[in-house]
């Protein structure tokens, strides 16, 4: 039977325990959706809007990379985690501006128009709250 | 959109799933039969809803969107409940409550968006289809 006291074995991996999990999950179901959506766009509707489907194309890839590494333990991983979400938040700030200083460029939702409003500005929050989390569970060398 | 029993009934398993597992996880709880029964109850419904969604279909209804879209969100709504317990199990803390409560009301989200897709938008979007054509 293992020892009760596992404080020095969690210490290590806090990053993907506890709280992480949750911010592991909701990463994964935007991954999850932002991958389904792009998908159908581009497979059954690709002419209508080439750019607005291919940056829910480049969206979806950003959710799933930032989910596995945000999941695996390890400095090279929280490396990676850090430089997607970065481009995450660059990108639905970037999106979010233009999509609302030129409406007529965005006839076609992506998963970043005008902030994430079409999901309750979570894709804004969440790269924010990510950062933070990344911050605070980052491994002193 | 149109609101149906369907998804008033959704609504209500999934939204009470997610306050379930939420108040569960603030009150430093880790996954009980209680919290696993109201995920398990979120996957019953998907299953019911698919079900009858076939029967409609079999019975001569059609929906206005993309067949294969909405079979998509049917799909991953049913993959949920169970990414969601398995995700959780793997750590039993309290925050795997918190984990199992995003399931929830995401299936909510995603039958809104299924509603749509069932049966158009609003009713501009509905004669739009219309005069487009198939």
């Amino acid at each position: 039977m293992s020892t009760p006291d596992t404080n020095t074995q969690v210490a290590p991996h806090g990053r993907t325990t506890g709280a992480g999990r949750l911010l592991i999950t909701v990463y994964g179901i935007f991954a999850i959706s932002a991958t389904v959506r792009a998908s159908f766009q581009i497979i059954f509707h690709f002419a209508d809007a080439p750019l607005a489907y291919l940056l829910s194309a480049f969206a979806a890839v950003v959710y799933i990379v930032a989910t596995i590494s945000l999941a695996k333990p390890g400095p090279g991983w929280a490396k990676l985690a850090t430089i997607s979400i970065c481009i995450e938040l660059v990108g639905v700030l970037v999106i979010g501006a233009a999509s609302v200083i030129d409406p007529a460029a965005f006839p076609h939702a992506t998963v970043w128009s005008t902030f994430g409003r079409g999901y309750g500005f979570v894709p804004l929050l969440l790269p924010i709250i990510g950062l933070i989390w990344l911050y605070r569970h980052r491994e002193s060398k | 959109m149109t609101v149906d029993a369907w998804f008033i009934i959704g609504t209500i398993v999934g939204l009470g799933s997610t306050i379930t597992c939420i108040v569960a996880a603030a009150m430093k709880k880790k996954p009980n039969d209680i919290t696993l029964l109201t995920l398990a109850a979120v996957e019953l419904f998907i299953v019911a809803y698919a079900i009858g969604s076939l029967v409609r279909i079999l019975g001569g209804q059609h929906m206005v969107g993309e067949p294969w879209e909405f079979w998509g969100y049917m799909f991953t709504a049913a993959m949920l409940p169970v990414a969601g317990f398995y995700w959780a199990m793997m750590e039993r803390t309290h925050w795997s409550n918190y984990v199992m409560s995003a399931v929830g009301i995401t299936v909510v989200v995603m039958l809104a968006r299924m509603a749509q897709i069932w049966y158009g938008t609003s009713m501009a979007a509905q004669a739009l289809q219309q005069g487009i054509g198939s």
